[in-house]
């Protein structure tokens, strides 16, 4: 795995140390990994209602996420979201 | 029959398969698929790694789907304000200088503009019924290619067409 320096909000330090402290969680690099895994998704998500709702296209989703075009087609297949956004949204 | 390909609908039509084949090759034979350069990189190129991109690379080296590059950019300015990718404005470019018959894209926004613009767009599950109706492709293919592609379109569409085949079954 690629491994990077950040900086990162006071805030998100103290409570991945506090955490750690109460027993929570016992490993600050999983705690930021994971929040940056959820940041992504979130991203995505955002993104998607967007182009859900026609409001943008699949390319321009795609360069605001940082993917290529087949890779957000693989990305939505793995969530089992449609890539098309034409026709009536699942129940 | 020319068209013009965005992304979505290539890469659909390159990964899902119908009786052994590729849709693609159910539907090259039928019309003709172009795509701007910006559409190859985006699939065959930057999506080499994909089975899908192999098969569009491969594709485009036969000459099977013809890549053109954008010469003159007639909307530059009625298309600087939405949130469209390279490959969406590039193919609508396309449009007139390939004189295609239509745009195929399974995306909303392109689909409108396309529209405002005053040309034919398409979904790739138009395309396949509307090559069932002028008798170039059989209904029962057509169906099962309905079928095959179905997990990627939203509700509505594949059934709008089961019934736009069914109608085409009934005329003959």
């Amino acid at each position: 795995m690629l491994k990077v320096v950040v900086s990162v909000k006071e805030e998100i330090i103290q409570a991945a140390e506090r955490r750690r402290a109460t027993g929570v969680g016992d490993d600050i690099a999983s705690f930021l990994s994971e929040l940056i895994n959820l940041g992504f998704e979130h991203r995505l998500q955002q993104l998607y209602e967007k182009y859900e709702a026609g409001e943008i296209s699949f390319g321009y989703f795609a360069k605001e996420l940082g993917l290529s075009i087949r890779d957000l087609y693989a990305a939505l297949e793995e969530r089992a979201l449609p890539t098309s956004n034409i026709g009536a949204k699942a129940q | 029959m020319t068209v013009i390909f965005d992304a979505g609908p290539l890469i659909t039509a390159c990964k899902f398969m119908v009786q052994g084949k590729l849709v693609v090759d159910c539907l090259s034979p039928k019309c003709k698929i172009i795509i701007p350069s910006a559409v190859e990189e985006e699939v065959a190129i930057l999506g080499a790694s994909y089975p899908d991109g192999i098969a569009a690379g491969e594709r485009i080296a036969k000459g099977e789907i013809q890549v053109m590059p954008v010469t003159e950019r007639q909307w530059a300015i009625h298309l600087a304000s939405y949130a469209l990718g390279k490959g969406e404005l590039d193919s609508l470019e396309l449009y007139r200088n390939a004189e295609a018959e239509a745009l195929v894209t399974d995306d909303n926004l392109a689909f409108i503009v396309a529209t405002r613009l005053g040309l034919k767009a398409c979904m790739l599950p138009d395309l396949v019924a509307e090559l069932a109706k002028r008798g170039e492709l059989g209904i029962k293919l057509a169906k099962n290619i309905m079928e095959a592609i179905r997990p990627r379109y939203r509700t509505g569409v594949i059934e709008h067409n089961i019934v736009r085949l069914q109608e085409v079954k009934g005329t003959c």
